[in-house]
């Protein structure tokens, strides 16, 4: 049997409707209980042996332990009345009644959001309330959901949250408009875990913010010479129609960077003077404007100057040679521009900030790598970037960097702006225009950046039953009180974590825990996004263990990780990992296996993938032990860490391995039924999976790489590759040949198929670069794919055996 | 010789020399020189005009240093020893071999005793083409701002192909156009509040990097010799799209005012960068950075007045009070910049069109030390301005602009002169010389001045003394001559060094108490040559003291020079050429140089500015207005007294104070005319009458720079002040029955003014003269 029996099993299974069990789980069926009372019984522990029985990544796609309800908690039988798992994740989906419980579980509580399911509202459309009739709670502002309790013969609702009773509104039954009685049970509200309401005037401080990016271009020479500042106006132009403008208030503006600022002050197409002037400030003590209008312009009302001025950008710089960068300077003058109006600015630069504000040194010395002293590189240098981002937080701006430095750029310093304003730091190493896959990946990457339809102004906010406290926050964001997250831009291709503290002893069978984005949609209408997610809850560990999800749980120990590595150093992170690991197997083992496992390991089924994820993440390329990673490498990589949606997070720290040459029939073909194309099962990621005839693809959604055997067959990489002898198969960065033999389209939609972000039910704008390597050829390419294998021994990292060997020793 | 006779000698000598002097034979002792009361002085024009004198296109000879004179007219050659005689230092030097051949009757052009005043054209070659720094104020209204593009414009044909352009824009803030930059509209732009060094200025504008990174190719087609400074700076001929371009653009300072404010305005910042950018550039190689400032600084260093309307502009009373929040600060920052500016040698000029004040007076450092020019006017609109702004640009028969650019003018003498100081638009070299005297009158402890700009009007008093203590040598057979040389280096605007030369020799005066000397006084000269130190201690002394000054010296030099009885006003008599002298004083007492609060500050800069740059006839009209009168009865104008009596109700006057040209009209004449009597046939006479006044008005603005303000004025209007204020008022509201009995005659107008009338300035003159005191 062993893995491949459970994995062949699997496709046997009824799975259905998002609550699928765990292998060797079957679902209880629940008696009728009255509202209120405790579920149950909930999910049955399977505990495993990890040793025998050792996890298949396969498992990694599953959902997490269905959400087991008392029958008739929500007021409407919708099968959407609880939170999709796609929107919000908790660690536990069977929450202990008591902080003692909890605690004594070593399990984290905490939720994983993720708002948005999708760059644009179409691919991921959840129902809108229209009416303007928001019923929230008077005491605890809980909105009206699937959950509340309806009493006094339907005229008041009972808070889920606090149990105070509200009124019903009245627009409920009655459409004042139309003089017509409506079904309440209609409502959104009512039928969605996930609904959005339009905001009315109410939820406005100022009249809702267009739309603005202020883009900051690092024209110095290495940003010329590189074609940086080319592709990103060439970017911009031919996506003028993509940038969200549906209410035409878009506004756009331009500085230009190297030792000065460089404005630009675009006049209105219909002016007669129209001609864009450039305006070059070189005083950077003091941020000001040059000119009081035109810095700012509305992109529907300058389109034609914007599309001439971005035509002859690139030639204005092309004879800089200036190589400083007052980057710093540059954002604080941004920062006065946008400041009144809010917005987002986006730098694109390929410099270390040299000169004016924020300026840093290059402080990387490769001796400090792989030491102690490493830590201090992952940390800011300059104080500058964090106050500034604070301020900006302030004034709704958010900065998103775009860094291409073939040297030290500081990531670690830069990416405290986008870290305190719900920004994004894309670290593009060794970018050249002149390779036309760095230059498609970006084009690609900033085209979708820039069409995506992010919000506005946004605060995050998450509400719970009474005993519940959101205690701590994790992701890219200002937290600008006890329990509000301030965005000045809301991504969508972002999570969040937030941990949950139990300070009361929970006295109800269920709980709920409601999340909601206030915000600004780019189309200029105030909205709230609200999540509800209602939970069992339950006196025994057995059962916490057997509800707990151990994406959810990895997700928050990737940002608990990386906060430890910013904070304490990478030793302290990968420390946290490997003892919180060795504390669940122990607690496990004490608390439900007898205290006795024999000469096994013995965890729930559910969380078998644990400590593969563990150790992926202790040997991830942001946090494992080595001296050969440049800091900025590591800083780029722990942004990903801290802000990956859960299912892209998964495989960042796991990454999927798919073998091509024997790939199944069906694979690489469209699904009849489905029409999605079918991936080849996954790979556990261990080169013992390997044949040395073999074609893999490894991919961890930052970079793909397609390993070619050293013995592959001269066919297979004709119709792969359309070369005859592998001496002549290009290594290094490519992009696939389109041959015509069926071989070749199958491995190219398998490459695609891996890309395909929509599917997953994750926004992204992220195109890897894929790698061909071979297995024989250029040394330093193979060994980086090779740090992929995590179950491989590796360097300084143990094999996945020596792994689960040491968990086991410690685990006495 | 006669007066007459004499002053036919000097107008010779002033127009092949350019000069005049207040004594043309020099006292032989120090003290005799002492009684003179004027000093000897000299108003000399250096690059007076001399179409028809050769320029000889070779080096000088000169004298061994440090002496360095130049071989002229009066130097003794010994043409067999080959050998010449330095008059000044007395040195022998060699003559060189290529002037072996020289007889009596074949002697080099230096050598000719007409050949006074010569011109070399020197193989040095100017550093770079000339260069034209426009610095424009933004904060106007529309049409003057319209204007003011136009003109500058048009003054793009007006400049030689190769010289370099340049243009600063400033309002709320300062622009510095990159011209030479083809993408697209740019500019540097730089805070109006704040003050820039030279060094940032330069790294801010870009000009301190490294031209060309290494290992990169030169860029084609671009003129590296010049630097990165051809960024800002370009030939015409290459610039003249881009920058007419820039100009057209122009747009009116975009940043919003509010009705209780004044622009802001940051003409120290624009000026400062201005200076610097041509600083770091082309430092002593010739340039102009012209102002067109079309209100006062509000806004940065320089600050003239606050940007609150409710906050005026400082006054003459103000400051007499000192009641001022701005001035001292600003005068000391356009000092600093103006001296920093002449170190650099550029010109700065400044061109004000405002109706209001620009703050001249705390700028006048700019054009008075760098030998610019200051045009004061009401808007660009105006011809005054346009016609003036023109000017500037006037070429020679040659095609070569009028103008040269870091001139040093030297002067040397013989053992008994010695140099006091120079009053006049320059800086001082700080060069000292056997030829340098103890005292110090104007900008003294110098031999050498350097006038960044140097135009063929512009003219400088320079003063002497007499060094000796006791008379000439009694075994001289030959009366013995004090010489002056002026030397004056200039880069002419055809591109080359030139050097104009000038040598007088002067007859010193015989044993005491020589006639000669009070015969060989140039009235006119001194008069002007008094007024420029007049106007100089004006500018630091109290006016009073000042005026006090001007008094007890005509009373000495009457004292000395008149004949009279002690004690008997009555037997006064002075020479011929004294009688005017006191005339020109009371007016000098009574002008806009010396009595400044009928003006504003900027009209006193403004005023003060052109005196000490003209030569003695135009100052003389300034200080004494010329008046013509027209009747039937006689054809033309014929000169009348500056008298109030002059004004007659047939009589049209024309009034010529140098900046005003005003046409009045006596009561009757007014009231033909309204009647319009020119138009009917019949009287064509009349309509001849009034034509012929303005066709010499127009005579006189043929020549003038800056263009005057044209009046023409009825009897009884408001603009008749004017003329009024310029009158001797021998018929005041005081004079009672004087008006009457005196010289007046029964219509004369009554002028309503405390002032005292020239005849009760005469008759105090004298009785001071005559008693001896002094
Ligand atoms: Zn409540
Ligand atoms: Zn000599």
């Amino acid at each position: 049997g062993g893995v491949a029996g459970l994995t062949s099993g699997f496709g046997s299974m009824q799975l259905g409707g998002g609550a699928a069990p765990v292998p060797g789980l079957q679902q209880q069926q629940t008696q009728q209980l009255p509202p209120q009372a405790r579920a149950g019984p909930l999910n049955q522990l399977y505990p495993t042996d990890l040793l025998n029985q050792p996890f298949n990544v396969s498992e990694l796609e599953l959902p997490p332990p269905p959400i087991i309800l008392p029958a008739n908690t929500s007021v409407t039988p919708s099968p959407d009345a609880n939170c999709a798992p796609k929107y919000v994740r908790s660690t536990l989906n069977a929450v202990p009644t008591t902080h003692s419980l909890l605690k004594k579980s070593k399990l984290p509580f905490a939720l994983v959001i993720q708002p948005y399911g999708a760059l644009h509202d179409l691919d991921d459309p959840v129902p809108v309330v229209q009416d303007q009739v928001i019923s929230r709670c008077r005491r605890c502002r809980s909105y009206i959901n699937p959950f509340v309790t309806f009493l006094d013969h339907g005229h008041r609702w009972r808070c889920n949250m606090c149990n105070l009773t509200n009124d019903v509104p009245q627009a409920f039954d009655w459409d004042a408009a139309a003089q017509k009685s409506v079904d309440r049970w209609q409502r959104h509200e009512l039928n969605h875990a996930v609904v959005e309401f339009v905001a009315p005037q109410e939820y406005m401080v100022r009249p809702p913010q267009p739309l603005v990016y202020l883009f900051l271009f690092d024209v110095s020479y290495a940003a010329v010479s590189t074609g940086l500042l080319a592709t990103s106006a060439r970017t911009i132009l031919d996506s003028l129609n993509r940038i969200p403008n549906a209410d035409r208030r878009t506004r756009l503006g331009f500085i230009a960077v190297d030792s000065s600022l460089h404005y630009f002050a675009v006049p209105k197409d219909d002016e007669d003077n129209g001609e864009t002037s450039m305006l070059v400030v070189s005083d950077l003590d003091e941020p000001f404007l040059p000119v009081p209008q035109e810095l700012l312009v509305p992109l529907t009302e300058c389109r034609a100057n914007i599309e001439n001025f971005l035509t002859k950008l690139p030639e204005m710089f092309v004879n800089n040679q200036s190589n400083g960068s007052c980057m710093g300077s540059a954002l604080r003058a941004g920062h006065k521009l946008i400041s009144p109006l809010g917005g987002k600015i986006v730098v694109l630069s390929a410099s270390l900030p040299s000169v004016g504000y924020g300026k840093l040194e290059m402080r990387e010395d490769k001796k400090l790598l792989g030491t102690s002293k490493e830590n201090s590189l992952l940390q800011t240098a300059n104080g500058f970037y964090k106050s500034f981002a604070v301020e900006c937080s302030k004034n709704q701006v958010s900065i998103d960097m775009f860094l291409f430095s073939s040297q030290y750029q500081d990531v670690a310093s830069l990416s405290n702006l986008p870290r305190y304003t719900g920004g994004q730091t894309w670290f593009y190493p060794g970018w050249n225009a002149g390779r036309a896959e760095d230059a498609i990946k970006f084009a690609s990457e900033f085209s979708d950046y820039l069409s995506s339809e992010i919000g506005l102004e946004a605060v995050l906010r998450v509400r719970a039953t009474t005993g519940l406290r959101m205690s701590t926050f994790y992701g890219n964001f200002f937290n600008r009180s006890s329990d509000l997250c301030a965005f000045p831009a809301f991504p969508r291709d972002q999570c969040y974590v937030v941990e949950v503290a139990i300070d009361e002893n929970l006295t109800k069978g269920i709980v709920c825990l409601q999340t909601a984005v206030l915000h600004t949609t780019c189309n200029g209408e105030r909205r709230i996004r609200v999540m509800t997610l209602a939970l069992p809850t339950t006196t025994s560990l057995a059962d916490v263990y057997a509800s707990a999800d151990q994406c959810a749980i990895t997700t928050y120990f990737s940002h608990k990780a990386v906060e430890r590595a910013l904070s304490n150093g990478l030793d302290s992170a990968r420390d946290l990992l490997q003892g919180k690991i060795t504390e669940l197997l122990q607690t496990f083992k004490k608390e439900l296996a007898g205290g006795s496992m024999g000469g096994g390991l013995q965890f729930p089924t559910n969380l078998r993938g644990l400590p593969a994820l563990f150790l992926g993440l202790i040997k991830h390329v942001g946090l494992r032990k080595s001296a050969q990673i440049p800091s900025d490498l590591r800083s780029a990589a722990l942004d990903l860490l801290s802000t990956l949606p859960l299912p892209l997070l998964m495989q960042y720290i796991y990454p999927r391995m798919y073998s091509l040459h024997d790939m199944p029939d069906n694979a690489g073909i469209p699904d009849p039924e489905t029409s999605h194309i079918v991936l080849p099962p996954p790979l556990n990621l261990s080169s013992e999976r390997f044949v040395p005839y073999g074609l893999y693809l490894i991919d961890d959604t930052q970079t793909q790489f397609l390993w070619v055997g050293r013995d592959a067959v001269p066919q297979l990489l004709a119709d792969v590759f359309g070369v005859e002898d592998r001496t002549l198969l290009h290594v290094g960065k490519a992009t696939l040949p389109e041959l015509d033999n069926d071989f070749n389209e199958r491995v190219r939609a398998v490459v695609q198929k891996s890309r395909d972000h929509k599917s997953r039910g994750v926004g992204s704008i992220v195109v890897p670069h894929l790698y061909i390597v071979r297995e024989d050829g250029e040394p330093s390419l193979k060994l980086w794919a090779q740090t992929l294998l995590v179950e491989d021994r590796a360097d300084q990292g143990m094999s996945f055996q020596q792994w689960m060997g040491n968990l086991r020793e410690k685990v006495v | 010789m006669d007066y007459e006779a004499l002053k036919e000698q000097w107008g010779e000598v002033e127009d092949r020399d350019g000069i005049r002097l207040s004594w043309n034979v020099f006292p032989s002792s120090r003290m005799e020189a002492s009684r003179l009361v004027v000093p000897i002085g000299a108003l000399y024009t250096p690059l007076k005009e001399k179409p028809d004198s050769p320029v000889l296109s070779f080096e000088p000879v000169t004298c061994k240093q440090p002496c360095r004179s130049v071989l002229n007219p009066f130097c003794q050659v010994d043409v067999r020893a080959r050998l010449w005689i330095c008059p000044f230092c007395l040195s022998r030097n060699p003559l060189p071999p290529h002037y072996r051949d020289i007889t009596q009757n074949a002697i080099p052009p230096e050598l000719h005793p007409s050949n006074t005043t010569i011109e070399y054209k020197l193989s040095r070659p100017a550093p770079s083409p000339p260069i034209f720094l426009y610095v424009v104020d933004t904060c106007q209204e529309e049409d003057s701002l319209a204007a003011l593009k136009e003109s500058l414009i048009m003054s793009l044909s007006l400049l030689p192909e190769t010289a370099l352009v340049g243009l600063v824009t400033y309002g709320t803030m300062a622009n510095v156009h990159e011209i030479g930059y083809t993408e697209c509209a740019k500019s540097y732009v730089f805070r109006g509040s704040k003050e820039y060094g030279a060094k940032q200025v330069q790294e801010m504008l870009g000009l301190s990097q490294p031209a060309l990174r290494p290992g990169m190719p030169a860029q084609q087609g671009r003129p590296m010799t010049l630097g990165p400074a051809s960024r800002f700076l370009l030939p015409v001929q290459q610039a003249e799209f881009q920058l007419t371009k820039a100009l057209e653009q122009l747009q009116k300072d975009p940043w919003p005012v509010a009705s209780d404010r004044r622009n802001l305005r940051c003409t120290g910042v624009a000026l400062s960068v201005a200076v610097g950018l041509l600083e770091s550039t082309f430092q002593n190689a010739g340039g102009r950075i012209m102002l067109f400032a079309g209100g006062p600084a509000t806004e940065g260093p320089g600050t003239v007045v606050g940007p609150e309307l409710r906050e005026p502009i400082r006054s003459h009373h103000d400051i007499d009070r000192d009641n001022i929040k701005h001035y001292k600060k600003a005068l000391k920052f356009y000092d600093n910049l103006s001296k920093r500016t002449a170190h650099n040698g550029h010109t700065i000029d400044i061109f004000a069109g405002c109706l209001d004040q620009v703050g001249l007076l705390e700028m006048k450092g700019l054009c008075n030390f760098t030998g610019g020019h200051m045009i004061l006017t009401d808007s660009f609109t105006s011809s005054m301005f346009k016609q003036s702004f023109i000017r500037i640009f006037e070429k020679d028969a040659n095609d070569n602009l009028l103008m040269g650019f870091n001139a040093v003018l030297e002067v040397l003498t013989t053992k008994e002169l010695k140099v006091t100081g120079l009053i006049g638009h320059a800086v001082s070299l700080n060069k000292k010389s056997t030829s340098v005297g103890e005292t110090e009158c104007g900008i003294g402890n110098t031999c050498s001045w350097k006038m960044c700009g140097i135009d063929p009007n512009a003219s400088y008093g320079i003063y002497f003394e007499i060094a000796s203590q006791g008379g000439p040598a009694q075994h001289q057979q030959a009366p013995q001559q004090g010489m002056m040389q002026f030397l004056t280096y200039y880069q002419h605007s055809s591109g080359q060094f030139h050097l104009r030369v000038t040598t007088i020799a002067r007859n010193l005066s015989g044993p005491a108490g020589d006639p000669a000397i009070a015969q060989s006084f140039d009235q006119e000269a001194a008069a002007v040559l008094m007024s420029r130190i007049a106007v100089f201690k004006a500018e630091v002394d109290d006016g009073p003291d000042v005026l006090r000054w001007v008094d007890r010296m005509l009373i000495r030099l009457c004292s000395r020079f008149a004949d009279y009885r002690k004690d008997d006003p009555s037997s006064f008599r002075l020479d011929k050429n004294f009688t005017l002298y006191p005339q020109f004083m009371f007016h000098l007492r009574r002008s806009q140089f010396l009595q400044v609060f009928n003006n504003s500050p900027d009209e006193t800069a403004f005023y003060r500015h052109v005196l000490n740059h003209e030569d003695v006839s135009n100052s003389l009209i300034m200080i004494q207005p010329t008046l013509d009168s027209y009747t039937f009865e006689q054809d033309g104008g014929q000169p009348v007294l500056l008298d109030s009596t002059s004004i007659q109700p047939t009589h049209i006057l024309l009034l010529d104070t140098f900046f005003h040209i005003l046409i009045f009209h006596g009561e009757t004449i007014a009231e033909w005319r309204k009647a319009g009597y020119q138009e009917q046939e019949g009287y064509e006479n009349f309509a001849t009458l009034l034509e012929q006044p303005k066709e010499d008005a127009r005579d006189l603005i043929t020549d003038r720079f800056p263009l005057p303000r044209f009046i023409v004025c009825d009897h009884g209007g408001s603009q008749a002040r004017f003329l009024l204020s310029k009158l001797n008022p021998s018929t005041t509201h005081t004079s009672g029955a004087g008006a009457y009995g005196g010289v007046g005659a029964q219509s004369a107008q009554t002028i309503f003014t405390d002032d005292v009338s020239l005849q009760t300035f005469m008759e105090h003159l004298m009785k001071l003269a005559v008693s001896g005191t002094n």
